[in-house]
């Protein structure tokens, strides 16, 4: 399976971030991912977190060089966060579902 | 011990980094971060090629750990600052791998690299040039280290704590979410254990909750008895060296140990009982 530059060996971050530029094959995932902007310019420095329906923190990932990120989700409704330097936060509500790649461009 | 005895904070790595005895140590599985980026004067391990054996499932030996430390440039009196991210999980599998090897000055960062970046405070690429030591390690302490036999033992005797997410613990999930989920082995959890997820110990920014929230959480949140001995585990190892980290070195407690075989041995074990669904 064709999985994008993601590390199958750890727990950890995916090498060199998540490049939203490389095509993420689905298959039997459920897979989040997306961009982080600033006035139409990606934010390079900063981590996105995957909260569950609960708010409880799920994973987090660097973001990449272009802004990206991506998540190998449970099927259902997440929340996904975004921390960067100069205390930004932003949130978005997102659902994810098995085979399915979801998209979103967060812009803080 | 006290906080100061095994973390320090951003400020005092700014005032302290450079001192003469003071070793920087920037941890990661995607040591792409390092070279990107890095605190000045820190040497990088990288958690997979220097700390794991390349053919079997273990930690490299005594002999090897000598030879990385030595060629790292660190000597046994240095004091050790660990950092990395992944909030400080690999960072701090390398603090108790270097306890391990019976290295007693060493340090984490709280808040590790994230805390860092998220400050703007400076990174560079610079790598620093450090003469090349004699490093003498112990015998691997074994008083901090669970393997398999002992964790199927212990399984309604001491206090198990899986710290994987709740899907992985429910068994939905086989790997973290930042993960594909491909393995083949079951998923679930080791019966008895209490579900305690790493992150709940560490606030947004990557820092160490208050030993009063820790002391709640494990006590009365998820019903750890403090007096028995108690095992961590994760997936590989991990994200329970941070748990260790916090029972073991922040709240004082004596026999913790970290099962780095973790669910990708457990759940892979014959005739092993095995819970699934979410935790009470």
């Amino acid at each position: 399976m064709s999985t994008g530059p993601v590390s199958t060996d750890g727990c950890g971050a995916p090498a060199g971030g998540a490049q939203v530029s490389a095509a993420a094959d689905a298959g039997s995932q459920a897979v989040v991912q997306g961009k982080v902007t600033r006035d139409g310019s990606a934010v390079p420095v900063g981590y996105a977190r995957l909260l569950n329906s609960d708010g409880d923190f799920v994973a987090e990932v660097p973001l990449g060089e272009d802004g990206g990120f991506r998540f190998f989700a449970a099927p259902g409704s997440w929340t996904l966060r975004v921390l960067a330097p100069g205390n930004v936060r932003a949130e978005r509500v997102v659902s994810a579902d098995i085979g399915k790649v979801t998209e979103l461009e967060v812009a803080v | 011990m006290s906080r100061s005895d095994v973390l320090v904070d951003a400020d005092w790595v700014e005032a302290h980094g450079s001192d003469p005895g003071v070793v920087l140590v920037e941890v990661d599985e995607d040591t792409s971060a390092y070279d990107k980026g890095h605190i000045r004067n820190a040497v990088k391990i990288d958690w997979k090629a220097d700390l794991q054996d390349p053919v079997r499932r273990d930690f490299v030996d005594q002999a090897g750990f000598e030879a990385l430390l030595s060629d790292r440039g660190i000597a046994n009196d240095d004091t050790v600052i660990l950092y990395g991210g992944n909030n400080n999980w690999f960072a701090a599998y390398a603090y108790w791998y270097f306890k391990l090897y019976g290295h007693d000055k060493v340090k984490l960062l709280d808040g590790g690299r994230k805390k860092w970046e998220l400050e703007s405070r400076e990174l560079v690429t610079d790598v620093p040039r450090r003469e090349k030591t004699s490093y003498h390690a112990g015998e691997q302490d074994k008083a901090i280290r669970a393997f398999r036999d002992e964790v199927v033992a212990s399984i309604g005797h001491k206090n198990l704590v899986d710290v994987r997410s709740p899907d992985e613990f429910a068994g939905r999930l086989l790997a973290p979410a930042h993960l594909p989920q491909e393995q083949a082995q079951r998923g679930g959890h080791i019966p008895t254990a209490k579900n305690v997820p790493w992150s709940k110990a560490a606030d947004e920014d990557g820092t160490f909750k208050s030993d009063e929230a820790l002391r709640a959480l494990y006590g009365d949140e998820a019903g750890l008895d403090f007096g028995r001995d108690t095992i961590a585990y994760c997936r590989i190892g991990e994200r329970s060296a941070h748990t260790w980290f916090v029972l073991h070195e922040l709240l004082g407690q004596p026999n913790v140990k970290n099962y780095d075989g973790s669910w990708t041995e457990y759940g892979s074990l014959v005739g092993v009982p095995i819970e699934v669904g979410d935790g009470k």
